[in-house]
């Protein structure tokens, strides 16, 4: 790896920026490398996306000066940036949905002629080179919400790179992308890589960090703290400068539990949906957590929400402590003593409008409600216990979850359906863009949760997450279980294996 | 109340003074404006024309109100303009054929104002069609429907007392009873607000559905009903309505939906769902209330009312709205 | 050529034409009087000028706003030909010339009101509904000059621009085609051009689709509200023109309920209320599906106030439908492209179609 200081693309300068009372970025500091991939990585609320917001110029800064390609940038004005040549992609969609690829990649920017009618065929020529150039296959015609999300993502790195981007921006690229096309990506980013492009990489996945960037840069309470390349610091030294302290790391249960005297919480015989998942069977125990994996498209999420009664399954049969149930809806669900905590959990988990106190008991409104009216006392009773029982900070009911920080969100959804004592408890992927801290907290947690006697379902993409907390992993591939490990069986190597379709046992 | 969503504040914000100002601001604005009126011409405050003001108010307000929970819900009810002119129909229709009873005229007005309700509800709820569109099209359905049995005639009544009573009575001599229906629906919908399980189901809906399904709450059926209250509501506005003019007509209500969305907007309500307030409502509905009335008081022209109206809800919107956007930021 | 023609019109449903001739051709088996050739000029020219405010509608919902105050603004343009007319005794051109500069700047203010206030499209369209009216009244030519109650308008360029083209067929009769029709075929042209073929046209279905992404992609949203909406009050004038015209003067409720009328025309013709969907052709093609119901309706003895009520139940199932059509549109490309599995990846289309009465 040779030395890049002297082709630095991007200089930031003592960027500073203030909301109110707290100092969202100090004096921070930054160099993009052309040919570089520089990881970002810092806790939640370290002060990433603010320094992201600088950067693209949708936010002013109130001190420091930033310079792009030797130019200086006064900030504020996005369409300055992006013709400066910098690109970001956001974890957020950031495409029209029912326009088409074509249009997508070249929004705002379509070529036209004199008197700014539509130039199609400049259009599609430009994009059709654009995309062998950078060996990207997309079908050019199909609205973009017809899309997969890899697609997608996809598409909008077209569209990065039709800017003619110099420098890019990569805020938690791979959140909803499998194993296999993290590496697709990876491929791509190495080919910007070549052609010189400066690569800011912002990611919680540590070990996708060391297989791609060059170079790490810390942040901590909007301060830089650490800056090297990668090959001069090891995971470890990395996790402690981020959290600022040494992490206990033993959060790894030993996995050797004699679960085969316990009960058997929930199970499902040959539950099917057709076009999703097909004759599953599986079981949970009381006091076991059940990893579900896979890659995306297999299904899972489909799977537990068909458990839940969300979507429900179209054969087959659940089963509750033994008993045969039907589980039509929610409700059905909820009654039987099942708790879900979704894979988004903005859209369809919390209340960001209402105070923790309403989000806590919103489905169990009947322990609140005495004489047929509802209690705030009885309210706050619980939305306190949960606070205290889980270590939700700030430790305020009145706040809306938007207050808190991503991993205090799933704390309070989690303490949802533990304010209804859920024995059951279905995740999907709850620690997704929660830093490491809070990670460690959530599956301490679970840990103790199940101790107590709960039966766990937890569906990840994330290796080390299950590797950390399953007693038993069950691998899906596109709507089958290929395999199921516990105990000494439960290597990653097998699990990616079944996770590609190779069935066993 | 748990419900004020004034009371939220993120953690780490210096609105304290702007906080103070939204929640607040409301009722600062009545406040002021009632200064400004009274300013101009003292006979403002003076205890006859107050109730003057809570008479012409009386009939928006309780309309308001009764459709405030559909607001929240993220939907909207556009066609309250028509089934105050049905439910007026009906009572009035009742009372004659039925020889001056009171209490079937009741039953009949009502009962329609549920039907018209139930309509729009299960069109939005159960086949989840977009709220605007179903209301915008119950418009023509509910007043094409009163157009054919009421004609273009107006329909008179000349009792009984008690039918009358209900928009012309006064209790204690001054203070006309259609104030008392206002103030008890009010009361009504705050309760439901506040301290039901039913009130709490409506801000989750309006808040985030999906997550309120998720909460196993009974979504379809929450925003059935909160159309069936506004459908109520309406058909108690065309009955004190009808009992005020003692007629009954297929033209009445034409336009007022507009005044009761203005009085729940000016309220605070927000018109994407998942906030908002009863009394809020009541506010806003005093608003309009004073500002017609003070207008008219100034001798100010009809064209220049509306004028002023215009404007004045264009002002308020425009604070309060960006105010709301800030702290949801 | 079928594909050409496909694509031309692009964003509209093509199911809506087959289901309009499916209309026509119903009443034309069932009435008689329908196919009397005085039906169609009623027809065209009944409804050419609310197909003209539905095309002006389409362009603020295509951004995910909407415009309420076309009714009020149709009032009070008239009323502005009226006293250029009347008051002044400005020549026929001047007028018509402060009429569409009228309809533009009321549209431009509705704009500003978004853009610099902030205020969502309804509350601003609401609040300008009512102050449009509120200005008619003031300015009314009418009520300062009591005597211009009865007089008509005789200028002959105003009276011009609501005629018709004439002309016999074999058989001895006598069809119509309004003028007024002439010039929504040629707005609808224009705009269809504008918005399929211009880089502006583009730039609308991107703010409505995803206005963050829009933004983040330089386009400026300030900009095409401020389009939108005077589009929205320029075709508005123009309506107003061709209606003063016939009628050769005007009242100050004139237009009260025609934003009912051109949203429901719009929306049967397939603009979403969420925006980033729909074609002013569709919205042109509503509105006459509305006048041709109504008008079949009527000749075949439905009398009285029903046919309103019909209208309400159409608007209904056609919402339905284009909700139901929207999801199968787009999983029926699903399955073309990836096979039976992945259709299913977008049970929730409901996204597609509009949700609440939230305007953003």
């Amino acid at each position: 790896m040779t030395s890049f200081s002297n082709n630095v693309v991007l200089k930031a300068r003592g960027l500073s920026k203030q909301y109110g009372t707290v100092q969202a970025l100090d004096n921070v500091d930054l160099d993009l490398c052309g040919g570089e991939v520089q990881a970002l990585v810092g806790s939640n609320g370290a002060g990433k996306s603010t320094l992201v917001k600088i950067l693209t110029g949708a936010v002013v800064p109130d001190r420091g000066n930033l310079t792009l390609n030797g130019k200086v940038f006064a900030g504020g004005d996005t369409k300055a940036a992006l013709d400066a040549g910098l690109a970001c992609i956001y974890q957020e969609s950031q495409l029209v949905p029912a326009l088409p690829v074509i249009d997508n990649i070249v929004l705002g920017r379509h070529p036209t002629n004199r008197l700014g009618f539509l130039n199609r065929k400049a259009q599609r020529e430009t994009v059709v080179a654009l995309l062998s150039r950078h060996n990207l296959q997309l079908d050019l015609d199909i609205p973009v919400q017809a899309l997969p999300p890899v697609q997608q993502k996809e598409v909008e790195i077209a569209k990065a790179l039709s800017l003619n981007a110099r420098v890019i921006l990569m805020d938690e690229p791979t959140a909803s992308l499998s194993h296999a096309e993290v590496e697709k990506l990876f491929r791509s980013i190495r080919g910007l890589r070549e052609q010189g492009v400066a690569i800011l990489y912002i990611s919680h996945v540590l070990d996708e960090i060391f297989s791609i960037a060059d170079r790490v840069t810390v942040i901590r309470d909007g301060r830089v703290h650490l800056s090297t390349p990668i090959a001069e610091i090891t995971k470890k030294t990395l996790v402690d400068t981020m959290l600022g302290h040494q992490l206990a790391t033993e959060v790894t249960a030993t996995h050797q539990h004699a679960r085969s005297s316990q009960q058997v919480a929930l199970e499902c015989r040959g539950l099917s949906k057709s076009g999703y998942f097909e004759d599953i069977d599986l079981c949970v125990h009381n006091g076991e957590i059940v990893c579900i994996t896979g890659l995306v498209g297999a299904k899972r999420s489909e799977l537990v929400r068909a458990l839940f009664g969300a979507e429900p399954a179209e054969r087959g049969e659940i089963l509750v402590y033994g008993h045969p149930v039907k589980i039509r809806n929610p409700l059905d669900a909820i009654r039987l003593g099942i708790g879900f905590v979704p894979e988004d959990r903005r859209q369809d988990g919390l209340f960001m409008g209402l105070p923790i106190s309403a989000n806590t008991v919103m489905a169990y409104l009947a322990k609140v409600t005495h004489l047929g009216m509802l209690s705030q006392r009885l309210m706050r009773v619980i939305g306190k216990k949960q606070i205290e029982d889980l270590d939700i900070v700030p430790p305020r009911l009145d706040l809306s979850p938007r207050a808190l920080s991503g991993g205090n969100q799933q704390k309070a959804l989690l303490g949802r359906w533990l304010a209804g004592d859920a024995r059951i408890l279905i995740l999907d992927e709850p620690t997704v863009g929660i830093d490491v801290g809070t990670k460690a907290n959530i599956y301490s947690l679970l840990r103790k949760l199940a101790s107590a006697g709960r039966a766990i379902l937890l569906v990840s993409s994330d290796m080390e997450e299950v590797m950390t907390i399953a007693d038993r992993v069950i691998v899906m591939a596109q709507g089958r279980i290929t395999g199921t490990f516990e105990g000494a069986q439960l290597s990653q190597e097998m699990i990616l294996r079944a996770a590609s379709g190779e069935v066993s046992q | 109340m748990i419900t004020d969503n004034a009371r939220l504040q993120p953690a780490t914000s210096t609105l304290s003074g702007r906080r103070f100002l939204r929640a607040y601001s409301l009722a600062l604005m009545l406040v002021v404006v009632t200064a400004l009126f009274t300013a101009i011409q003292p006979a403002f405050i003076q205890p006859e024309n107050v109730i003057g003001i809570l008479y012409q108010v009386s009939l928006i307000g309780t309309m308001a109100v009764s459709s405030t929970f559909v607001i929240i819900t993220g939907g909207i009810d556009l066609s309250v303009g028509p089934v105050v002119a049905l439910a007026g129909l009906a009572a009035v229709f009742s009372l004659r054929d039925n020889g001056q009873v009171l209490v079937p005229a009741l039953f009949a007005g009502l009962l329609t104002g549920l039907i018209c309700g139930v309509l729009n509800g299960i069109a939005v709820a159960a086949f989840r069609l977009p709220a605007i569109v179903v209301t915008l099209a119950t418009v023509s359905i509910y007043r094409g429907a009163a157009l054919l049995i009421g004609g273009s005639v107006l329909h008179q009544v000349r009792g009984p007392e008690s039918f009358l009573y209900i928009g012309s009575g006064r209790v204690a001599g001054f203070i006309p009873f259609p104030i008392f229906i206002f103030v008890g629906m009010t009361l009504v919908m705050y309760f439901l607000q506040t301290r039901t399980r039913f009130g709490l189901t409506v801000f989750a809906t309006g808040e985030n559905a999906e997550a309120a399904r998720l909460c196993g709450l009974p979504v379809a059926r929450t925003r059935l009903l909160v159309y069936l209250i506004s459908g109520i509501g309406a058909a108690i506005g065309g009955i004190v309505l009808s009992s005020q003019v003692s007629t009954g007509a297929a033209t009445y209500g034409n336009g007022i939906e507009l005044d009761v969305i203005a009085a729940i907007v000016l309220g605070g309500t927000s018109l994407r769902g998942g906030s908002g307030s009863v009394l809020h409502t009541v506010i806003g509905a005093l608003l309009i209330g004073e500002i017609n009335n003070g207008l008219s008081m100034l001798n100010v022209s009809i064209e220049q009312q509306l004028i002023a109206k215009g404007l004045i809800i264009v002002l308020a919107i425009a604070f309060s709205d960006r105010l709301s956007r800030w702290a949801d930021k | 050529m079928l594909r050409a023609i496909r694509k031309s019109f692009g964003s509209t449903n093509l199911g809506l034409v087959w289901l309009y001739l499916v209309i026509i051709l119903f009443f034309w088996i069932v009435s008689p009087d329908f196919r009397k050739p005085g039906t169609l000029g009623n027809i065209l020219s009944g409804y050419s000028h609310i197909a003209i405010v539905a095309v002006g509608m389409t362009f603020p919902l295509l951004l995910g706003g909407i415009d309420l105050s076309v009714g009020s603004m149709m009032g009070m343009v008239a009323m502005v030909i009226f006293d250029a007319v009347l008051l002044f005794r400005l020549p026929g051109w001047t007028a018509i010339l402060i009429a569409l500069l009228t309809g533009a700047l009321a549209g431009l203010i509705n704009a500003s009101l978004i853009n610099r206030l902030k205020i969502q499209p309804f509350i601003a369209t609401l609040a300008t509904l009512v102050a449009y009216r509120g200005v008619t009244y003031a300015i009314s030519g009418r009520q300062i000059n009591p005597e211009l109650t009865v007089v008509a308008i005789k200028d002959s360029m105003v009276q011009a621009l609501d005629g018709s083209i004439m002309f016999r067929t074999a058989d001895r009769a006598l069809w119509q085609i309004p003028y007024a029709f002439l010039y929504l075929v040629v707005i609808v042209v224009v705009t269809m051009v504008l918005l399929r073929k211009t880089k502006l046209g583009i730039d609308f279905y991107a703010v409505g689709g995803n206005q963050t992404a829009a933004r983040l992609a330089g386009i400026s949203i300030s900009r095409t509200t401020l389009v939108g909406y005077a589009m929205s009050g320029l075709c508005t004038a123009i309506a107003a023109l061709i209606l003063t015209s016939r009628m050769r003067s005007t009242q100050e409720g004139l237009g009260q309920s025609l934003e009912l009328s051109a949203i429901a025309a719009a929306i049967i013709g397939g603009v979403s209320l969420n925006g980033g969907v729909g074609s002013t052709f569709g919205a042109a093609l509503g509105a006459f599906m509305i006048g041709t119901l109504s008008t079949g309706l009527t000749l075949i003895g439905v009398t009285g106030y029903a046919p309103q009520v019909v209208i309400g139940i159409i608007l209904l199932i056609a919402v339905g439908y284009d909700r139901l059509l929207a999801g199968r549109r787009v999983r029926k490309w699903l399955r073309r492209q990836y096979g039976q599995q992945f259709a299913h990846q977008l049970a929730n289309v409901d996204e597609i179609a509009p949700q609440g009465a939230s305007n953003d």
